[in-house]
């Protein structure tokens, strides 16, 4: 139950973050990003299509993603996100923005990090 | 697998997306759940399980749609220019079209204003020429119900003359026989000095019978017509022209009644006419007054004079053909009545018209057709440009008719698209004609008529938005077909860039640069051959030396000199004066200069030789000049003498006769010391004793060979006035034009002088139809050319551009550059050689309609054809070869990576 919660708020605030920074490093496709969220927060978070597309299509409308069909041998064509400098900036902004929040939360709160 | 996309598109019909857009995101999300799918099957589900977890995925909160309505833009419901096959809405269409254009044009600038001012120059073009076009050969002429008005001529072909000017006797039996003219006028050329009233002035004037301007139908402006009693001898009444009462009496109001000394006699002003009123007239002869042409009882009974033009207005419902007929029976009785003067004389009616403008009209047709050659290849670049333009924007075209809009459709998109075009081009176009117009009034030969009215009016700009609609369909036809019938799903399919369109249009486009040539090579023989006619002009030899010599008009009046006795010590004292004057090489007087004056010509008799029946002796032209007039005319004198002061009143008669004359009447014999005497043997005129050959003179007409002349001392001939006075001077001759004028007024103050030209300008304007024509035509054939010119390289740089991939693999294969510029430059040429045969084919039969504006070349004259063949294919040559050079510069590398 409380899984769920956290999964609603959170995904609210910080979707376009995980995302922004998983297509920081290299382009990805849809199906990609959202296996990554779920293995990486180890099945906490899960996107299913119905959220992650039309997210996907909003950075790319406010120009932070730029998705591109990519076609490589043997397989069908992927649209792939890659990042644009605007995203890139907006990323660096969203991720401080999250640094000092997560920071002022764990004071309050006295949860510690190992 | 189970098939994910219908249950994704069920759920994004409610969005009503783009269809493409709609294509995209089915793609993308059928993919992860099929993904998902395969994931849950290898983690070891039944394939029912894994749809089922699938599509619950899909469902969850069935939050797709909205989520997406969020982001995704919605397809308007009436789509921009999306066109559907089935109803129409034409007027919608049309503004929905336009607007597109529009928005179209102003997307790509470059190609908007390259294409708008090609077709600004042709269109400009046209809208000028056909300014002069509509006012000197449309526009009706200024006098009530003008297609009655003829003029009526002695016809005396056999004598060189079929539109001869009538004696006074002819004339009033005219009049008096015919019953097809409502009335028959008169009028015959005169010179009138106005004195008593500031500077001296000659006015260019005519005599003519009372009832003109009735039969006309013009109404004063000021004043009134003349009375029918004033047309008779003794009547001293003048109407002014409208410039005269403007320029020199301030278009005062009270000139009505006012006393004029004229020729040194008193007439009243009655009347002020119209500006519009121009008359037919040989020469610069513009018309700035009139007075009653009174014949007195001697001038009516003279049949033998020559000097009167005739106007005359038809009956209502009598056509020319049919005046023409009754008058050639007039003609026929008067022959039987007076053969002495009118055997083989017959009677020609002519439309006013056709009077006025005949001469000019083949020369404006053929520049009315020129201009419509430069405006088709405008039309052809224009097309050329669209066609590449086209070829960008495939996709565009694939993506509309796949979305349903049908191919008439889009033609007509594309057709408004190039109307819009046209559009500008026409308004730009204008623009320009204004200001050709006017650079071009100042060349236009005054003699035309109505070559002042010469501006725009409504036709004009009628004409000018009809061509600009008909160039617009003209060259957006090619585009709009060939965008209307390409492979839709060649073009629709990734990567397929060059399509099958590609080879279509450069079909297209080899017939354009083929047409273009031809056309331009047709306008370039047209201007070659007038201009090689032109240079034949101006190497004429007129007899004379033209350079450095003074003219001017100072002609006596009758009433103060009048007679030889009086004029002579005007003369010699003017002769003696201006001699003195620093630059002057030599002075001399003569009735007439050549080129200003067509009349004075007559049979003559020589001794020894019996007379030939009076249709069959040829007209020899006679001046009366002083002695010196040769030498100063530079008129080389062949054998024999000058006159000199010795050839005195009282001193023997004697002549100087030109070369063609001393052949004809004395064909291998030495003429000098012969006689003869004008009219006939048995005329009472004294007999005249040869003393001298002088070289024939192009006398009347710049064009023609000359007529045989003789010349007279002009003290020994009391009937004909000196008129003009010549001097060759050592400096430039129109420097000393002030200081010869003011010796005429040391002698006599009141003396008016008038014309002072240089010999040059008026040998240059005998020759000023000529010099406009070709002028234009030349104008025209160089826009003509760098059009071609244009259109040739952009279509070469196309092609090239199109083949960068082609000739990369050719060069990585092993092709040397020489290879590649051959193979460019070859493909250029082709089409180049293409054309110029088929503008050879035509030229030789269109060029037949130029041979009446042609001298001294043959309308297919083959050198013109030879030298603007070569000049075509250099031009050619060239505009092929740039693109062509680029070609050979490409990087192998490059090349096969281009796309």
């Amino acid at each position: 139950m409380a899984s769920a919660i956290l999964d609603r708020e959170l995904k609210k605030g910080s979707a376009e973050l995980l995302i922004l920074s998983l297509v920081g490093d290299r382009p990805r496709h849809g199906y990609e990003i959202g296996q990554l969220i779920e293995m990486r927060s180890g099945g906490v978070l899960h996107f299913n299509v119905a959220s992650l597309y039309p997210l996907l299509y909003r950075l790319e409308k406010r120009g932070w993603i730029r998705g591109r069909w990519v076609e490589k041998s043997g397989q069908r064509r992927r649209r792939y996100y890659r990042l644009t400098p605007a995203g890139k900036k907006t990323l660096e902004a969203q991720r401080d923005g999250w640094r000092e929040f997560v920071t002022a939360i764990n004071q309050i709160t006295g949860i510690q990090h190992a | 697998m189970p098939d994910f996309k219908g249950e994704i598109r069920k759920r994004l019909t409610e969005l009503s997306l783009s269809p493409t857009r709609e294509g995209e995101i089915v793609e993308e999300l059928s993919q992860h759940l099929e993904d998902q799918f395969e994931q849950a099957v290898q983690g070891g589900a039944t394939e029912q399980e894994a749809y089922q977890a699938v599509l619950r995925e899909l469902n969850e909160n069935e939050l797709l749609a909205p989520a997406l309505k969020r982001v995704e833009r919605r397809v308007p419901p009436n789509p921009v220019v999306m066109g559907k096959a089935g109803k129409t809405n034409m007027i919608g269409d049309f503004w929905q079209d336009l607007r597109y254009g529009l928005r179209m044009l102003m997307r790509s600038p470059g190609f908007t204003i390259v294409a708008v001012v090609a077709l600004a120059l042709g269109i400009g073009a046209n809208s000028a020429i056909f300014s002069v076009v509509n006012t000197v050969l449309l526009r009706p002429l200024p006098y009530k119900n003008p297609d009655a008005l003829m003029t009526v001529w002695e016809d005396a072909t056999h004598m060189g003359f079929p539109y001869n000017t009538p004696s006074p006797a002819n004339f009033i039996d005219w009049r008096e026989q015919n019953t097809v003219f409502e009335g028959m006028a008169a009028m015959a050329q005169r010179s009138f000095n106005l004195t008593g009233a500031g500077e001296p002035e000659r006015f260019d004037g005519r005599k003519v019978s009372g009832n003109l301007f009735t039969i006309l139908g013009v109404e004063p402006v000021l004043g009134r017509n003349f009375l029918a009693e004033e047309d008779k001898p003794g009547s001293r009444v003048v109407i002014l022209s409208y410039g005269v009462w403007q320029r020199r009496f301030g278009g005062d109001t009270g000139i009505i009644g006012r006393a004029l000394t004229l020729n040194g006699e008193s007439y009243t002003v009655v009347g002020v006419m119209p500006a519009a009123v121009d008359l037919p007239s040989m020469d610069n002869w513009h018309d700035q007054l009139w007075v009653p042409i009174a014949f007195t009882a001697e001038e009516a009974s003279s049949r033998g004079n020559h000097y009167l033009e005739v106007i005359a207005r038809t009956k209502p419902g009598v056509s020319r053909q049919q005046a023409q007929a009754e008058m050639t029976t007039i003609a026929a009785r008067l022959e039987r009545q007076y053969p002495e003067e009118n055997t083989r004389v017959g009677i020609r009616v002519r439309q006013l018209h056709e009077q006025l403008v005949g001469d000019i009209k083949p020369a404006l047709l053929v520049l009315l057709g020129a201009v419509a050659f430069v405006l088709l290849i405008a039309c052809a670049n224009v097309a050329n440009l669209l066609l590449a333009r086209a070829a960008v924007r495939q996709k565009e075209i694939a993506l509309r008719l796949a979305l349903g809009a049908s191919r008439s459709r889009l033609t007509r998109q594309f057709l408004t698209e190039s109307v819009l075009l046209a559009g500008l081009g026409g308004v730009c176009g204008l623009l320009f004609a204004y200001v050709g117009l006017n650079v071009l009034k100042t060349f236009i030969p005054p003699s035309i008529s109505q070559a002042q009215a010469i501006g725009m009016d409504g036709k004009v700009l009628i004409f000018t938005g009809l061509i600009s609609l008909v160039t617009g369909l003209i060259f957006g036809l090619a585009p709009a077909t060939q965008a209307s019938n390409f492979g839709l799903s060649e073009t629709l399919k990734e990567g397929g860039r060059d399509s099958s369109a590609g080879s279509r249009g450069n079909r297209i486009r080899g017939v354009l640069v083929v047409s273009e040539v031809a056309v331009s090579f047709l306008l370039l023989i047209g201007a070659g051959l007038l201009i090689n006619s032109f240079l034949h002009l101006r190497k004429l030899d007129p007899g004379y030396r033209a350079d450095h010599l003074l003219t001017m008009k100072v002609s006596l009046p009758e009433t103060k000199y009048p007679d030889k006795e009086r004029r002579a010590p005007f003369f010699r004292e003017l002769i003696r004066r201006v001699q003195t004057l620093p630059g002057v090489e030599s002075v001399a007087v003569a009735s007439n200069l050549p080129l200003t004056y067509n009349g004075d010509s007559m049979p003559i008799g020589a001794e020894g030789r019996p007379d030939p029946p009076p249709d069959q002796s040829p007209d020899v032209i006679l001046r009366v000049v002083s002695p010196g007039y040769f030498r100063t005319m530079g008129i080389p004198l062949v054998q024999g003498r000058d006159f000199t002061e010795n050839d005195s009143p009282e001193a023997a008669k004697v002549v100087v006769i030109s070369e063609k004359t001393a052949r004809y009447f004395w064909p291998g014999q030495n003429p000098i010391g012969k006689r003869l005497k004008p009219g006939s043997t048995t005329s009472e005129s004294p007999w005249r004793e040869v003393i001298g050959i002088v070289k024939d003179v192009r006398q009347n007409d710049f064009v023609a060979e000359p007529k045989m002349q003789m010349y007279m001392a002009h003290e020994q001939v009391g009937s004909f006035a000196a008129n003009a006075v010549v001097v060759r001077t050592q400096v430039d001759p129109l420097s000393l034009g002030t200081a010869v004028r003011k010796v005429v007024w040391e002698i006599d103050k009141d003396q008016p002088v008038s014309d002072i030209r240089s010999m040059e300008e008026i040998v240059s304007s005998a020759v000023a139809r000529q010099r406009f024509s070709t002028m234009l035509l030349g104008i025209f054939a160089t826009l003509a050319l760098v059009l071609a010119a244009v259109g040739i390289y952009g279509v070469m740089s196309y092609s090239v551009a199109q083949r960068t991939r082609e000739i990369g693999i050719r060069m990585a294969l092993g092709a040397q550059r020489s290879d590649v510029l051959r193979m460019t430059v070859g493909q250029g040429l082709r089409l180049v050689v293409m054309g110029v045969a088929i503008g050879l084919a035509a030229a030789f039969v269109l060029t037949r309609v130029m041979a009446s504006l042609l001298f001294g070349v043959s309308a297919t004259d083959p050198l013109t054809f030879i030298i603007i063949s070569l000049v075509l294919m250099t031009v050619a040559l060239v505009a092929s070869y740039i693109p062509a050079l680029r070609a050979t510069k490409v990087d192998p590398m490059v090349a096969l990576h281009y796309q």
